[in-house]
């Protein structure tokens, strides 16, 4: 048994009022003193100083299509309506006709003079903050497939996924927040697993705060709020529990979990307190209201989780998460891709914007990495006359802030969109990528399961150094 | 191994090519070309102790000897080289170097050396020893791997206080021990502790009142095998039980994965389960009939379910590459039989030879040749999703039901769908007869107007506001359209629009009326102008597009209808009958031989080899006969439970210990490898496996030997001489304190408020077989307000239920035997706050108010129904002053809190209180 251990056993014992109330009263004094040191969720050192502290994913559910928003392709232009000129892939998810010009044109923006479609006016505004990743690749053909390689490394197993990995490496700096938080995800296409920790510590898992089904503004976590009962009865009712379990502590061997459970009620007190005060926007100016978009039913959804997403991190969430998602799995167009890339982008392109300006007047986006993305990209080459295909083997994402070149493009698929070509970023890679920049090293951040090292980026990944600012 | 393989394939002459048969040019060209191309594109992963896929390209003979596949160059013909093929980038597959193609005058330098005869001056060296793991010799001496034996019961003592400990040999191997180390048994728990501790254990259920009396009041000498005897024979037990083979078995109702398709007769597997553990099925048999049940002799409705256990995996039903998805089912299956069965990691031998364990990638592929020639999907599917395989038992009668119910969902679900359609229509027409004003309007507008601008805009020409949002920006993106050229040279002139469009269109309806008077099925217009401007009219996803999603289309009102349609259309799928059947496998395509998948890639074959099974635990060297007619699943299950495989029992009787004690005694209880832990007791593991064989596998016999056992009895407090001698308590010196699993917290909360249902078996999880548990709207319609036993609540992949979630019940994709016990904040949330906890806890007071008797007798009730025990006068001091306070009296609640709904009584709270106190939820 270890010392300090021992010593805390003595106080106990010897203590009139037990352990209970000391942690009791060291919980209620401050936040920061009210984090004991041994909890799993505290603060961890990274592997290496960090260029980001904490990372924010923006996921367009379903695969905006690549060369129709942030990956301009001339020749697709050019020769629109003939056949791709090189081989498909051996597994298509659908049949695919011929070539497929974008229906919308492409501008430069910025200083960095970075290309995008006019689908995205607002974002545009920021390219010399993006960083295009123009050759990401690596996930399955098939929305479920994809959706949890995207998230886990893997579309065969049951693994932690990325959230999950970055809070067993860095845990949180605010113990009365979920570490890993994931606001409106989808249920469908790998569901629970695309936030799991599967055989991580269960501190580690993403808390979700309602679900694609669920307007954002009605979205909670499970029980938060006792719906019988108000605070000051609630607080009578633990005293008396506590008193209780200081008892039982004492009748019983030493035993971390009992003073674990007894701080756990502490923690999910003001857990009912601080939760619903993030989720209460009232008191946001209107000026931030209409930057998100918040006040427009076009934008709203999208905007108020946006909004979330930025009072999570500014309160020390690690890991943020925030799904565009709707019935009609949102940007998957093989059909009616004018109408719905349209009305999609239409969706987000207000909310993005305003939520990468307020995180940089907040001075938030120096260290928090923000990733936008879907599970794949879509394909050059047209599914009917108006859609297009799943393409996994080659599409854009793109991060802001956290230590990323800004106005810079990494990588690139070949002249038509449909592989990606130039430095090849698989899904290891960009999960490698993502860990170095929050400070860790993917090759070391290993969980032992079943007589096995586990990495999120399995036995891959390389990290793409030359996006590092 | 894989490198032999691949050996072979080149032969000797090749390695035998001598460099000084080229020119001094010739090697020239070399230096000056290839080695730094090499060393620049290639050797960051294929030189030095880098070798991927068994690739060197720093030597001569590394290069002609190739990687794990072939040969990486055909000397003189660059076309056949798959360095050529590697770098040329045509196959999707394979592409060196991995992150951009190297230049085309480089690939033709490659081409020319290969032509040339490769000329290469760097020295032979020997290959790359990869790591491998332990050589099949060394692994027979591993400690898993050798005989059960026939230990000998160590001798502790004949008289004296260690002879009374010893009621049975289990307790002689665990004193054995502990005197070894100067350490002694905790005391006795007191006869409360006791049969409270042993009625969880056997049934997850506390004992009630009565039967706590009952015991302390028995003073006979079988007082404690009585309780045992009468546990065991509790059909409850099987729930208890069932469910901790389901977690081994990694149990579910849905698919999870990529698609969360409804298992819907999973539930038979479950049944089987529970009824096999309560009719104490000899385990040989029972494993058998799971890995094989519908091979065997006189095979059942029953044995067939049994398989169940090869089918329940998650799968990822649309995987488009059906070859891929083939070969990781029967990885999973592999990997769950090892798990499960043998305490072996096979799954990681798939792409190569295991790092730790003896077991080579030969032995993997021997085993999975027999899952190959196994069905576990069906030839449907619907869409792109492939049906799991199930054993049909509905007879033609039952059929026919499921046929009409069949035929009445499809009616209601094309009633919502034909109600969708006609609104669509109709919405499509009103904009069309309001073209010109949608027009109009959008002139108005700019393409950066909010949604909530628009609306306003439409409000005053009467138009739908989606529409207007969208063909605004669908007039800025198809400005190049030449039918809204007009539009937009007029755009501040709406009167212009207006009389332009108005004409346009006038036209348009004209001619479109007159050319189809003349001709019916006339589908274009003439005129290539009047054209272009129907069809944009009349496209559906054109400038005047609907809103797909319902929700922005359709009016409120409408937007109910079409709801309670679809509504009512999935109610009766999900309540309407499934014809008879249960997931499980059958035998397919039988082959004798499976190729080796080089590094597990279903596109990279090697050489075929024969069922078998893994050559480590060979016990003789004769080998078995497989049929040429049945997959070979029933050998592999009469290899497994035969009584000379050394790892079947031992697994299974530490499955048992562990649930037990807390704790295996080989704490890693699904890996009995290298990497696994190893025994504390090796000898009584070995015993009490070959006692379970002789006992003719009875699950029942091994549990009255371990409950009526003194190491069972001891209090869970330990000696404080004991404490430094004994960490973690690898020693059992005291009996481990476990906080309730999630099901016990469940089922205890509702058996003491006398909730709980106990009945057995059914159906329960509330979708039809198939039926999507989530689709794209993630709506959960799953409910958990059954107060069945824990066991009996839907088990949903992706999402469970929240209790389960927070309450460590394992991912039910993998096999668990040793679940975790955590603790964090969402637990307390729960206790405090969840519906089924507080309802529970009304009940409960009710009840407790009911009784009568004075506030003194009520927490003395409490008490015993909750903790089984009396209070003491300090606690029902405490509580008295609880209620006392009065804390939910009308005062206390805000007022303003108008939403809630009504308040928990005084005596609720109370109850609530003693369900969420440590003493309710750790068991000593």
């Amino acid at each position: 048994m270890k010392p300090d251990l021992e010593s805390r056993r003595w106080l106990l014992k010897s203590s009139a009022l037990g352990f209970g109330n000391l942690a009791l009263s060291a919980m209620l004094s401050s936040e920061s003193e009210a984090s004991p040191s041994d909890s799993p969720l505290a603060a961890k050192k990274p592997h290496f100083a960090p260029r980001a502290k904490r990372i924010v994913f923006l996921f367009m559910k379903g695969g905006p299509s690549h060369v129709d928003t942030f990956d301009p392709k001339p020749l697709l232009d050019r020769d629109h309506g003939k056949p791709l000129p090189f081989a498909l892939p051996r597994v298509t998810f659908a049949k695919q006709g011929n070539l497929l010009k974008s229906p919308w044109k492409f501008q430069k923006h910025g200083q960095s003079g970075l290309p995008v479609s006019e689908l995205f006016p607002n974002v545009a505004k920021h390219v010399d903050d993006m960083c295009m990743l123009r050759s990401v690749h690596g996930t399955n053909p098939a929305h479920g497939g994809a959706l949890i390689k995207l998230h886990t490394g893997t579309d065969q197993f049951v693994r932690p996924s990325m959230g999950a990995w970055v809070t067993y490496g860095l845990g949180t700096e605010n113990e009365n927040l979920p570490a890993f938080v994931t606001v409106c995800p989808t249920l469908a296409h790998g569901g629970m697993n695309n936030w799991g920790g599967a055989f991580l510590p269960s501190y580690c898992q993403g808390t979700p705060i309602g679900n694609a089904s669920i307007s954002s503004s009605q979205a909670k976590v499970k029980h938060i709020r006792n719906q019988r009962i108000d605070k000051n009865t609630q607080r009578k009712q633990l005293d008396l529990i506590q008193a209780m379990n200081r008892d039982h502590m004492e009748k019983s061997e030493h035993n971390k979990n009992l003073e674990g459970r007894l701080e756990s009620f502490e923690l999910a007190y003001r857990m009912q307190t601080a939760m619903p005060e993030i989720q209460e926007i009232n008191g946001e100016s209107k000026q931030t209201i209409r930057q998100y978009g918040i006040d427009d039913p076009m934008t709203q959804n999208f905007g108020r989780q946006c909004l979330l997403a930025r009072r999570f991190l500014e309160r020390g969430v690690r890991f943020v998460q925030v799904t565009h998602s709707d019935s009609e799995v949102q940007w998957d167009q093989h059909g009616h891709l004018f109408q719905g890339h349209t009305k999609n982008a239409a969706e987000v392109d207000k909310p993005i914007a305003g939520f990468l300006a307020d995180l940089k007047a907040r001075g938030l986006l120096d260290d928090t990495l923000v990733l936008w993305g879907g599970e794949f990209g879509r394909t050059p080459t047209a599914q009917g006359s108006d859609g297009r295909d799943h393409n996994p083997h080659g599409f854009t994402m793109w991060m802001a802030g956290g230590g990323v070149k800004g106005g810079y493009t990494y990588g690139a698929t070949d002249d038509y969109g449909y592989y990606a070509a130039e430095n090849k970023m698989h899904v290891h890679d960009l999960h490698a990528t993502l860990l170095h920049l929050l400070g860790l090293d993917h090759q070391r951040l290993t969980f032992r399961y079943a007589g096995r090292e586990f990495r999120l980026t399995d036995v891959a990944g390389e990290v793409a150094t030359p996006i590092l600012a | 191994m894989l490198l032999t393989i691949a050996g072979m394939e080149v032969g000797i002459p090749l390695l035998a090519d001598d460099s000084t048969t080229h020119s001094p040019e010739d090697i020239a060209f070399f230096e000056k070309n290839i080695r730094p191309l090499l060393v620049k594109h290639c050797y960051q992963c294929h030189a030095d102790q880098q070798a991927k896929g068994g690739l060197r390209l720093d030597s001569r003979m590394a290069v002609r000897k190739g990687g794990d596949t072939r040969p990486a160059i055909v000397i003189g013909n660059p076309a056949k080289s798959l360095l050529v093929e590697a770098v040329d980038y045509q196959n999707p597959d394979l592409q060196m170097p991995p992150k951009k193609r190297i230049s085309n005058s480089e690939i033709q330098l490659l081409k020319d050396w290969i032509q040339m005869g490769a000329p290469d001056p760097r020295a032979s060296e020997t290959a790359t020893n990869l790591p491998t793991g332990m050589s099949i010799h060394e692994g027979r001496k591993f400690w898993s791997m050798q005989p059960v034996g026939k230990p000998p019961i160590p001798e502790v003592a004949s008289t004296g206080i260690n002879h009374q400990w010893t009621r049975n040999p289990v307790d002689s191997f665990l004193l054995a021990e502990m005197k070894k180390r100067g350490l002694s048994p905790a005391q006795p728990a007191d006869r409360q502790t006791w049969i409270r501790r042993v009625t969880f254990d056997l049934l997850g259920l506390p004992p009630t009142a009565e039967e706590v009396r009952r015991f302390l009041d028995d003073r006979s000498p079988s007082a404690f095998e009585n309780v045992v005897d009468r546990l065991l024979a509790s059909p409850q037990y099987g729930v208890r039980w069932g469910r901790h083979w389901l977690d081994v078995v990694r149990y579910a109702d849905s698919n999870g994965l990529d698609e969360n398709l409804a298992f819907g007769n999973a539930w038979r597997y479950r049944d089987y389960v529970i009824q096999s553990l309560n009719d104490d099925k000899p385990v040989n048999q029972w494993v058998t009939e799971q890995l094989a049940g519908d091979l065997l002799p006189n095979a059942n409705q029953e044995t067939r379910t049994a398989t169940g256990f090869l089918a329940l995996g998650a799968k990822v039903l649309a995987e488009p590459d059906r070859e891929k998805l083939t070969m990781d089912t029967i990885d999973e299956q592999l990997d769950t039989i090892g798990k499960t069965f043998l305490g072996l990691t096979l799954g990681c031998a798939r792409c190569h030879d295991h790092k730790f364990d003896p077991i080579k990638q030969t032995d993997y592929y021997s085993l999975a040749a027999i899952f190959k020639n196994t069905k576990t999907f069906a030839d449907s599917n619907t869409g792109a999703i492939k049906h799991w395989y199930e054993h049909s038992f509905a007879t033609e009668a039952e059929q026919e039901t499921v046929k009409q119910s069949e035929s009445v969902i499809a009616k209601l679900k094309q009633k919502a769908t034909d109600f969708k359609n006609a609104e669509y229509s109709r919405l499509r027409q009103q904009a069309r007869t309001k073209v010109v004003d949608y027009l109009v309007a959008a002139s108005g507008i700019e393409i950066s107007d909010s949604l909530t601008e628009v609306a306003a805009q439409a409000e005053k020409f009467d138009l739908h506001p989606r529409i207007l949002h969208h063909c605004r920006l669908h007039l800025h993106y198809q400005r190049e359209n030449p039918l809204f050229e007009k539009w937009h040279t007029s755009i501040d002139s709406p009167d212009q629009i207006r009389q332009f469009y108005d004409n346009l269109f006038a036209r348009v309806n004209a001619a479109w009326e007159s050319t189809r008077k003349a001709s019916p099925k006339a589908n274009a217009l003439e005129d290539s102008v009047l054209e272009l401007a129907r069809q944009a009219l009349f496209d559906p996803v054109g400038f005047l597009a609907v809103p797909p999603k319902v929700e922005f289309a359709f009016d409120a009102q409408n937007l109910t209808k079409y709801s309670e349609l679809l509504e009512k259309s999935r109610i009766t799928e999900s309540a309407a009958p499934d014809a008879a059947a249960a997931m499980g496998v059958t035998d397919g395509i039988i082959k004798e031989s499976l190729p080796i998948h080089i590094r597990g890639n279903h596109r990279s074959l090697g050489d075929a080899v024969q069922r078998e099974f893994p050559e480590v635990l060979r016990i003789s060297t004769i080998r078995p006969v497989f049929p040429e007619h049945q997959s070979g699943r029933l050998e592999l299950a009469r290899w497994i439970v035969d009584s000379r495989n050394p790892l079947t029992a031992r697994v299974f009787v530490n499955r048992i210990w562990r649930w037990h004690f807390g704790n295996g005694l080989v704490p890693s209880t699904e890996n009995f490898g290298v990497l696994g832990e190893r025994p504390s007791h090796p000898q009584l593991l070995n015993w009490l496996a070959r006692r379970l064989m002789q006992s003719g596998w009875s699950i029942k016999d091994l549990h009255r030997l371990i409950l009526t056992s003194s190491a069972y009895r001891m209090s869970s407090t330990p000696l404080e001489t004991n404490n430094l001698l004994n960490p973690a308590n690898r020693w059992l010196t005291h009996f481990p304190m476990r906080r309730l699993e999630a099901e016990e917290i469940r089922d205890s909360v509702l058996a003491v408020s006398n909730r709980l249902n106990r009945s057995l078996g059914g159906k329960t999880v509330p979708l039809r077989n198939r039926q999507f548990v989530f689709d794209h709207t993630s709506i959960d319609h799953t409910r958990y307000q059954s107060v069945r036993r824990a066991v009996y609540l839907p088990v949903i992949r992706n999402n469970l239920y929240t209790l389960f979630e927070q309450f460590d019940f394992p991912d039910p994709t993998l096999p668990t035997g040793n679940r975790s016990e955590t603790t964090v904040a969402p637990q307390a949330l729960l206790m405090l706050n969840s519906d089924w906890v507080m309802n529970s806890a009304d009940d409960l007071a009710a009840q407790i108010v009911q009784f009568g008797g004075d506030n003194r007798q009520r927490c003395q009730k409490i008490y015993q129904r909750i903790l089984g025990r009396d209070p003491t006068p300090d606690e029902i001091k405490r509580i008295l002053e609880f209620i006392a306070q009065r804390p939910s009296s009308e005062s206390a609640v805000a007022k303003q809190d108008s939403g809630m709904k009504s308040r928990p009584s005084a005596w609720s709270l109370v109850c609530q209180s003693l369900f969420c106190c440590n003493e309710n939820l750790y068991l000593k």
